[in-house]
């Protein structure tokens, strides 16, 4: 009850003592994608499988996920429940306000009432007045836009309320009775603590103190990656000229450049590239020795510049790979857009000027073309979906089609390199939007490294977070500018492009659609570090790792939730990738896009039905063991006793 | 390619088969002069020379060249280009091979003249100078021929004769009757074919355990002459549309019964028979609860699925790459205006209502024209949802010969066998099996069969030798094999080794089932999701033939392919403890399986890299007893 004081009661009433369960709309992990798979049976489900779990305890099944969250939750509601009507909270999380007889309007179920709790981290809400509690929670960085709904005066039931819009595809409304200002506190809670920076108050993740088995933030070691791709060899070296981010500040601190650029090489060619950001090595061939490199466009403007420096630079990244006498310069945008770019001093590589280098456009639409097209999606899956015309209405969005680019682009570069051992070159405008999708989606083709769960943390750590995409912009953490120009999906969209080629190649990855959709929820949340800030220099100077918990911390702390039953790591087996980006086999991603209706929710058997397989597999693997081991003691006993009486005659044996 | 075809992977099994039988296949085949590989029965008509064959969906600027005959039984194109073909691992009919065309597969013929394309009808001159041929056929491969270099005559040759024979007029002109091989069926006994009386009554017996609601069903032998001609019942039959009265598909335990039932005949405004049938159909109820009318001739009809299937089967078979990404721009609403989708949903929405009523307690009359169209649908859909037993092999094949063979579904004039003015072609067939798809995508532990097994059968359902799906009613079929001048041989499309080795069959077996116990008395129902927007396309059977949408090395199969291999581990592993000493690569049971398999496999057309096989149990019983006890571990306390 002490922590009821520190909050601010409004209508105080108790009338609640049940045990809150977790609801389908929580989105805490337990959410996201096991839910929607289990669909509206998850409970019942929910107990047939608790009491599976107690005779298979030691194993990595369903089961297991089950009882480890059962588990996890009863530990929250132990230890950090703030009294029984409050929420179950996190280390460093409190409560900050609570608002009751508040009635949240479902749009699938109806109007529910209940108790809505705001704390420095999530929106809680827990009915009242029903046999099994509904909880709906929604940490707030997910938060986009509060608005109140009605006035004193509004006349009609639950006319009167708050309106939360989330970056994750849903809209959720409460209705507050018409008395007393009831809705004011909740909702400048709800503004402060979804928009701390425009409120000078720390992210979550800054007050967030949990500690995990597994320290994330060394996933990824630069140098390790480098080595483990072999560099430094003859052709490519480390570089760590810029340490302290002064050739380039969204660059990280480490690089690998052809062996054979010098230093005044690499900031010549730094300052005839936008915002510094030259071509680096993004990956290697491990036999070819192609090479995947990534920059920002070069700084030709209207009047048709030239640099010999980053022409000759660009010339020694073709010369490091002997295999072939051709570089491609894949522009992701489409050709009028390069040329436009010309105008604010942009542009893109003339093939004169870089001899020996075929430049390539892919046609792929810049953040604002992908914003738009996202809030059409939101449109059509949220709340409920026009069941006649949803092909269609897919189509309308475009998203589908702006995937089918950014994955045929992948695949014209995963084709170069793999195909023709030649080495690719990849930029848009600034290199680290469209440039960090195409890299990563074609590195996480060609190496299956990076279709392991660490490999494809080490993947978003590299490709995203160290060379500078701006999250802090893009999802706009913690602002309240929900309509600034520079948010953007770009991110969502590589996560749903690793979906789709997961779809195409379901035994390929180590992960499964959980830990996608587990990424993309903490994405938003700001419960972790890992997506805060735009560039790994703002992380070092704001001591991210020091003073915020990594999200792997969490999701290497409990890796079987994230486990694909399908993952078939057998050597030669699916080495190379080439998804076909055909509009026949790119889905909507349902159980994320319409993840929040139940009525789209479909169950994953084929996983179930694998993880049983699998289970049943290792147990009579150990009970041969035991058999085996159980024969061998008795077969030494038999050395030393007498022998044991022949049973059958060797000729009827 | 065709003299080779018959076996490219090693089998144990088919080892065992050419020892017991030293003919072999040559048993079937014969060379003709002409290197055609003709069956008994079969007989050259004609040929061109020098065809070039472009791949599908392509650009149409490469060709293979090579030799287009017709004979009474297919269309076949035979190179001299030796590497095509070779060691690819795919499907292998006994019958035709992979570059024939059964004649009653083809579905039309364009012919390009100069640089127009039309539509060739039977009973169209034909053109003297034929530059190419387009073919589509009902499976959705497509065919691109170029006479550009053959003899000047041939193409026109050659397309006259493809137009007389892939279009019958008659249905003794099938080749099912001129089909001499002796047939010595190995039909699993299991698969119940409904055709004498002893199978309805088991039927009734298995579905009612009740004796006392039993009674209110009775067998009746009025029709077994096919002549009704008989008291009250014969009297309500000439009121109903082809002159049919309601019959009994399925009951559940608790009596209430599944009826399909025609309309009343557009002529009869009297509407008394109608009622006397429901009235029927209520006292045959335990508690004579009023049955549920679900009528199923709203938005949908045998000619609106027609045009839907031909406006979405232009999408599946491209005629060259550019209209096929031309497709692809907008192929989401593209689909959608073909309203395909539409009608697999509302007929899985329909068996659900069904199974609603039903699960109250409810009888339920499914009513439409003949009864003998969607009702076949619906009343199948029914009871694979309800009902187990339909979902294994035997039970599934029971089914189909249950409410659509003995159901009397038009299969003759649906499929187009004939080419009659009168009759209406429609896939009604295509758009179950679609259904059933769907349920085995949402329900996948719960089917024997793979949706290669699904695939296969549309195939099969064009293949004039088997009886199965040539005839539109019992009585048609009854008086073909009777003919005394030209008997037809029936043969069971079910007797899958007339067109399979053991390791193709083997790829029917799902290898993630889970079958419930036999005597368990909870039913385990299944209740599919049937929106449009849970819905899927199934692309084995829509785009294999597209090679632009083969994913190499990769695709949904290998879900499939990973757990047959993890299911052999664990039988393995079983036969090791229970100190089974024989060999995991029995003779007598075993198979391999491919394991570097494209999406299309087993129907790929493109050539994979190099196949690796591993040798896997081939025996489901086997298989699924082993599984079934050593399930019971899962769930056992230590």
């Amino acid at each position: 009850m002490e922590k009821r004081s520190s909050a601010e009661l409004l209508n105080i009433e108790q009338n609640n003592s049940k045990n809150a369960s977790s609801d389908s709309l929580n989105s805490d992990s337990k959410s996201s994608s096991l839910n929607s798979k289990m669909g509206q049976e998850s409970e019942s489900w929910d107990k047939a499988s608790h009491s599976k779990s107690f005779s298979s305890s030691s194993t990595s099944t369903d089961n297991n996920i089950v009882s480890a969250l059962e588990a996890r939750k009863d530990n929250q509601v132990k230890n950090l429940s703030a009294g029984e009507t409050g929420p179950p909270l996190l280390n460093g999380e409190r409560v900050q306000g609570i608002a009751h007889e508040v009635t949240y309007v479902c749009p699938y179920s109806g109007p529910v009432r209940g108790i809505l709790s705001i704390t420095n981290y999530k929106l809680h809400f827990r009915s009242v007045d029903r046999e099994t509690p509904y909880v709906v929670e929604v940490p707030l960085g997910v938060v986009s836009r509060i608005e109140k709904v009605g006035g004193a005066s509004s006349k009609g039931e639950n006319s009167y309320g708050i309106e939360v819009f989330c970056k994750d595809m849903r809209n959720l409304r409460f209705a507050h009775k018409q008395e007393n200002h009831s809705r004011r506190d909740v909702f400048e809670k709800l503004q402060q603590y979804s928009f701390p920076l425009s409120h000078k108050l720390p992210l979550f993740a800054f007050e967030y103190s949990e500690t995990f088995a597994e320290n994330g933030w060394n996933v990824y070691e630069p140098i390790a990656e480098l080595k483990r791709m072999g560099v430094n060899n003859d052709m490519w070296k480390i570089s760590k000229i810029n340490d302290t981010y002064s050739i380039c500040d969204s660059y990280p601190a480490v690089w690998a450049v052809p062996a054979a650029a010098t230093d005044e090489d690499l900031q010549a060619s730094a300052a005839f590239r936008s915002r510094g950001r030259l071509p680096v090595l993004s990956w290697i061939h491990p036999e070819s020795q192609a090479t995947i490199t990534r920059c920002a466009q070069p700084l030709v403007g209207v009047g048709g510049k030239r640099s010999r420096e980053d022409e000759r630079y660009v010339q020694l990244i073709m010369d490091a790979n002997a295999q072939s006498h051709k570089l491609f310069i894949m522009d992701a945008r489409p050709m009028p857009n390069a040329v436009a770019n010309k105008a604010k001093g942009g542009g893109y590589e003339s093939e004169d000027a870089y001899q020996n280098a075929e430049l390539v456009f892919l046609d792929i639409h810049n953040i604002h073309v992908m914003r738009e097209s996202l809030r059409k999606l939101k449109e059509l899956c949220f709340p409920t979906i026009d069941e006649a015309r949803w092909l269609s209405g897919i189509e309308s969005t475009v998203w589908l089609k702006h995937i089918k680019y950014v994955l045929a682009g992948a695949l014209r570069i995963v084709d170069k390199v793999e195909n023709h051992k030649t080495s690719v070159l990849v930029h848009c405008s600034d290199g680290w939007d469209r440039t960090a999708q195409l890299t990563a989606l074609a590195m996480l083709m060609l190496d299956p490294y990076y279709r392991t769960i660490k490999g494809f943390e080490v993947l978003i750590e590299k490709e995203w977070l160290s060379f500078g995409h701006k999250f802090q912009q893009r999802i706009g953490h913690g602002d309240e500018h929900h309509s600034d120009a520079d948010r953007s999906p770009v991110f969502l969209q590589f996560m749903d492009c690793v979906w789709q080629i997961s779809r195409q190649f379901p035994n390929a990855f180590e992960f499964n659609e959980h830990f996608l959709i587990t990424i993309l929820d903490h994405l938003y949340s700001c419960r972790f570090g890992t997506f805060l800030f735009s560039s790994e220099r703002e992380r070092v100077q704001e001591q991210v790792k020091h003073k915020t918990v990594s999200l792997w911390s969490y999701t290497n702390s409990q890796l079987s939730l994230y486990q694909n039953p399908l993952y078939w790591a057998a050597p030669n087996y699916q080495l190379v990738l080439m998804p076909i980006a055909s509009m026949r086999y790119i889905k909507p991603w349902k159980s994320l896009y319409c993840r929040w209706n139940p009525s789209m929710r479909q169950q994953d058997p084929v996983y179930q039905r694998t993880r049983e397989l699998l289970v049943l597999k290792e147990q009579l693997e150990k009970q041969l063991e035991e058999g085996r081991r159980e024969q061998a003691s008795r077969a030494s006993r038999s050395m030393t006793s007498p022998a044991p009486p022949r049973i059958h005659s060797p000729v009827h044996s | 390619m065709e003299s080779k075809s018959c076996n490219n992977f090693i089998s144990y099994v088919e080892l065992e088969e050419h020892e017991m039988q030293p003919l072999g296949s040559s048993r079937r085949n014969s060379l003709s002069e002409n290197n055609i590989k003709l069956l008994p029965g079969e007989s050259f008509v004609t040929k061109a020379q020098n065809v070039l064959m472009f791949s599908p969906v392509s650009d149409l600027n490469q060709g293979t060249s090579g030799i287009l005959s017709v004979t009474n039984f297919k269309l076949t194109f035979v190179t001299t280009d030796e590497t095509n073909g070779d060691d690819v691992a795919r499907q292998q009919n006994h019958l035709y091979g992979y570059m024939d065309t059964c004649l009653t597969n083809i579905e039309d013929i364009y012919v390009t003249v100069g640089d127009k394309k039309r539509k060739l009808l039977p009973g169209n001159i034909v053109p003297s100078k034929v530059k190419g041929i387009f073919i589509i056929c009902k499976n959705l491969r497509t065919w691109s021929f170029s006479f550009k270099f053959s003899p000047i005559g041939d193409g026109k040759n050659l397309l006259q004769a493809l137009l007389h024979y892939a279009f019958p007029s008659k249905h003794d002109l099938l080749f099912g009757y001129d089909y001499q091989e002796a047939y010595y069926s190995s039909l699993d006994k299991a698969v119940r074919l409904f055709r004498d009386i002893s199978d309805w009554h088991n039927e009734l017996e298995r579905t009612i355990r009740n004796e006392k609601f039993r009674k209110f069903w009775r067998l009746s032998t009025v029709n077994v002459d096919f002549k009704l001609c008989r008291s009250q019942l014969i009297d309500a039959a000439k009121r109903f549309q082809g002159n049919r009265p309601p019959i009994w598909s399925w009951s559940n335990a608790r009596g209430a019964a599944l009826v399909k039932m025609p309309e009343l005949s557009p002529l009869v405004t009297n509407r008394i028979q109608e009622n006397i049938m429901f009235e029927n159909v209520r006292k045959s109820h335990p508690q004579k609860m009023p049955p549920v009318v679900l009528e199923l001739n709203k938005g949908i009809s045998v000619k609106l699925i027609a045009i839907a299937f031909s406006k979405f089967a232009s999408l599946c078979s491209p005629e060259n790459i550019r209209q096929f990404w031309l497709q692809d721009n907008n192929f989401y609403s593209l689909v959608e205006n073909t309203k395909w989708l539409k009608y697999v949903s509302y007929c899985l929405q329909k068996a659900v209502e069904a199974c609603e009523h039903l699960h109250l307690g409810l009888s339920v009359i499914l009513q439409e024209g003949a009864g003998t169209d969607l009702c076949c649908i619906v009343s199948s859909l029914v009871q694979l949802l309800l009902d187990p037993y339909f979902r294994n092999i035997n039970g599934f094949q029971s089914l189909l010969q249950k409410e659509w063979v003995a159901g009397g579904h038009p299969f003759c004039d649906r499929l187009g066998h004939i080419c009659k003015r009168t009759s209406e072609k429609s896939p009604l067939l295509l758009l179950y099996l679609d259904c059933v798809w769907q349920l085995n995508q949402q329900f996948p532990a719960e089917f024997e069969f793979t949706e290669t097994y699904l695939t296969t059968l549309w195939d099969a359902a064009h293949v004039s030798i088997f009886d199965t799906f040539i005839f539109n009613c019992e009585k048609e079929r009854v008086a073909a094999a009777t003919d005394p001048d030209r008997p037809l041989v029936l043969r069971s499309v079910w007797d899958w080794r007339e067109q399979f080795n053991e390791q193709d069959i083997l790829l029917f077996d799902n290898p993630l089932y889970n079958p419930h116990e036999a005597d368990s008395k909870e039913k385990h129902v299944i209740k599919p999701l049937y929106n449009v927007a849970n819905l899927e396309l199934w692309s084995q059977c829509y785009f294999r033939w597209i090679p632009t949408l083969e994913i190499h090395n990769g695709g949904q199969n290998h879900i499939e392919l990973y757990a047959r291999l993890l299911r052999n581990d664990v039988n393995q592993l079983k036969m090791s403890i229970n100190g089974n000493c024989c060999s995991p690569t029995d003779k007598s049971n075993s198979c391999s399986v491919q394991m570097n398999i494209d999406s299309f496999y087993p129907f790929s057309n493109r050539k994979s890299g190099n196949i690796v096989s591993t040798p896997i149990m081939n025996s489901s019983i086997l298989a699924t007893k082993s599984l079934l006890e050593a399930q019971s571990l899962i769930t056992a306390t230590d």
